[in-house]
């Protein structure tokens, strides 16, 4: 399977001070119904879909273009709003609107009929580390020809009821959680080059692990061979790495720094101190975050690591490299 | 596309009609149905309140999609003759579709409950994956598809990916739903629901739900070879595509459907018509069936294949009813016989261009078995699977 996959637009949001007003009107009559995660994706995606010169919402469904989203909650949000008035009402008191957007794909979805992308349609997770396994897929997709572009990335949105969850054991991140959306559009490097568009970067090998027991005798072994198989991959060996981005929260920092022998970065980005932990949303960012820092032609592994035992890696490289 | 194939080499189901991977064929094969009235929650309140519920596992385990996986799973890998933890853990994955995962453990949780008795990652869709994986010791790619009713067959398709990929030798891949007040409450509250499922026929009115999980394994080639595996079926080709039409209707032109299909079919390099058998979304509410129908016809053309549903059988099983579609696919490839649709008497009209398998099962060899699934948000997913 070979072809390059240029990263060819970026959108992120991380609060929600961003106003819905910036968005095509077609988009905000949406978007202004739609629930928190729904909102932060039709942001991000606006954004990113502009930069990547594929804005348009009202052309018939856009076959060659897709969504690929990683969230670690979904819509957890949703089904909490669902369930308190299922509890207090019985059924009778059940509310369909709130029933229908009690799928994770709902974001994509609405994103998919927002902004017409009429390809694959798909949502994944793998707790934290969601957005590098949604990157992931959709350069699959997009590298075995069965789609063009792909707004890829991932986004988790938080109130009082996750908040609750979270704090009562559901999932200890290890720092404070966060919302937000991230997503990149993936393209085919030759159809980004005919199209003229600028190229960010280039995304050379993804690959997943897990970690079924942080504190075993194996701690880091996922991690060690999902980077081994994103190096492999992208053909760069551990010594050409010029920047890290860490993900790992200080009780698995030592699980992180077992799994990369080999890898001696000038540069070691930490974007989750200063944005916390955003899930879905943090996979993108810290593409963001490594393109931020590399010089052309740089190559760049970014990690992301979950409590949940989920964990990935992802290699590329800045600028147009191919 | 790709340099490696996935081939499919054990199948596990835990499903309405018993647990087991043969109770599930023979009960198809007869067309028995395992809709009832629902008997393992409170469902006086309910309206409908029929549903095809796992009676043959016990309420005790409190995440119960988790444990419908597990035992699908262990099934799966006695069935490949395979121990994962004589494999290189780095290289077993796991792929898991589910729209409900730890819902039960949600429910108990809002009403005031404890929130996970069994540590992290019940609650969360994850939850069933993270489960297999930790009985596993699997250290390889381990995520869950949230496709809607489309995510037991975009999870097949993503361990596909992986195996065909290089990034991992065996994945077990499949999915799992439970029943519980939240789901039926709410396709109730939708109007989507009926008694009864009769896919496909002029009475359809709506859908019933179910619950289990189906786990096949899916492993490289090359892999499958060298240890002299049995191949259940060979993984030709996946394909996802989006309505974007609407978040809970089908597209009427079946748009979203037919390009899955298209593109499951472009990847396979086989043409609509080396295909012997389609296992079809089929839900049985009025839309559903409508539009499905038009999209195979558009793929297919007019009564070009043997069309059935499960669904009338084990009722909507969710995230796991493309799955169960594929052992299905794979049992039909391997043995030439293609099931009726149980609940189906008189097919409508509206569906005249599909060969509906009614009453008795068909004799028929596939050399290539399709299945369709579709779900809210837009969703659409395809498998195309080849006899071994």
């Amino acid at each position: 399977m070979r072809g390059a996959v240029a990263i060819t637009g970026a959108g992120a949001v991380t609060s929600r001070d961003v106003a819905l007003a910036v968005l095509p009107e077609a988009v905000r009559a949406r978007a202004t119904r739609a629930e928190r995660v729904t909102q932060l994706v039709l942001l991000a995606a606006g954004r990113a879909l502009a930069a990547a010169g594929l804005e348009a919402t009202d052309d018939a469904p856009r076959a060659r273009l897709g969504v690929v989203l990683g969230t670690a909650f979904g819509c957890f949000l949703t089904n909490a709003a669902y369930q308190r008035r299922l509890l207090e009402g019985g059924p009778a008191a059940a509310s369909p609107r709130l029933f229908a957007a009690t799928v994770s794909n709902a974001a994509g979805g609405e994103l998919a009929i927002a902004y017409r992308l009429g390809g694959p349609s798909v949502t994944l997770t793998a707790g934290g580390a969601s957005g590098i396994v949604a990157l992931g897929h959709a350069a699959d997709l997009v590298r075995s020809g069965r789609a063009d572009a792909l707004v890829a990335g991932g986004a988790d949105a938080l109130d009082d009821d996750l908040r609750r969850w979270l704090a009562a054991g559901g999932l200890d991140p290890g720092r404070a959680p966060a919302e937000g959306a991230a997503v990149l559009v993936l393209e085919r490097a030759e159809l980004a080059r005919a199209r003229g568009r600028a190229v960010l970067g280039t995304v050379e090998g993804v690959a997943a692990g897990f970690e079924p027991d942080a504190a075993g005798a194996r701690a880091g072994e996922g991690l060690a061979a999902a980077v081994a198989t994103a190096l492999g991959e992208a053909g760069v060996a551990p010594s050409e790495i010029r920047v890290l981005v860490s993900a790992a929260p200080p009780a698995l920092a030592d699980l992180e720094s077992r799994a990369l022998g080999g890898v001696e970065p000038r540069t070691v980005v930490h974007p989750k101190d200063a944005l916390g932990e955003t899930f879905g949303a943090a996979g993108a960012l810290g593409v963001l975050a490594a393109l931020a820092e590399a010089p052309p032609g740089a190559a760049l592994l970014v990690l992301d690591v979950c409590a949940s035992g989920h964990v990935a890696a992802l290699v590329a490289r800045a600028g147009d490299a191919a | 596309m790709f340099s490696r194939a996935a081939v499919i080499t054990g199948c596990g189901a835990v499903s309405p009609l018993g647990v087991g991977v043969r109770a599930l064929w023979e009960g198809l094969l007869a067309g028995r149905t395992a809709i009832a009235p629902i008997t393992g929650f409170p469902a006086d309140d309910l309206a409908p309140r029929t549903a095809a519920e796992v009676r043959h596992v016990a309420r005790t385990d409190p995440d119960r999609a988790g444990a419908f996986a597990l035992a699908a799973a262990t099934e799966a890998l006695a069935d490949a003759a395979l121990d994962p933890r004589a494999l290189d853990a780095g290289r077993v994955g796991v792929a898991l579709g589910t729209t409900l995962g730890g819902m039960q453990l949600f429910e108990r949780w809002m009403a005031g409950g404890e929130v996970l008795p069994a540590g992290i990652g019940a609650i969360p869709y994850y939850g069933p994956a993270v489960r297999l994986a930790r009985a596993l010791g699997c250290l390889g790619p381990v995520a869950t598809a949230q496709l809607a009713c489309a995510s037991g067959t975009h999870a097949i398709a993503l361990a596909a990916d992986w195996v065909r990929a290089g990034r991992a030798d065996v994945v077990l891949a499949g999915g799992t739903d439970l029943l519980c007040r939240f789901v039926v409450s709410g396709f109730n509250c939708l109007r989507a629901t009926a008694e009864v499922a009769r896919p496909f026929d002029a009475a359809r009115r709506g859908l019933v739900l179910g619950e289990g999980a189906a786990i096949v394994l899916v492993e490289e080639a090359g892999h499958a070879a060298r240890r002299g595996a049995r191949l259940c079926a060979r993984v030709l080709g996946v394909g996802a595509a989006g309505d974007a039409t609407h978040m809970t209707a089908p597209d009427r032109e079946g748009g979203g459907a037919a390009r899955a299909l298209r593109a499951a079919l472009a990847e396979a390099a086989r043409p609509p018509d080396a295909v012997g058998f389609v296992s079809a979304h089929g839900t049985g509410t009025p839309y559903n069936d409508a539009m499905e129908a038009v999209a195979l016809t558009r793929v297919f053309g007019r009564r070009a294949v043997p069309v059935d549903s499960i669904k009338g059988a084990i009722g909507h099983t969710l995230g796991a009813a493309g799955a169960f579609e594929a052992i299905l696919c794979a049992r039909v490839l391997a043995e030439g016989r293609i099931p009726p649709t149980a609940g189906l008497e008189t097919p409508d009209p509206a569906c005249d261009g599909l060969d509906l398998v009614v009453g008795t099962a068909r004799a028929q060899a596939v050399e290539v078995a399709v299945s369709s699934s579709s779900g809210f948000a837009g969703t659409n997913a395809a498998l195309v699977l080849g006899r071994a």
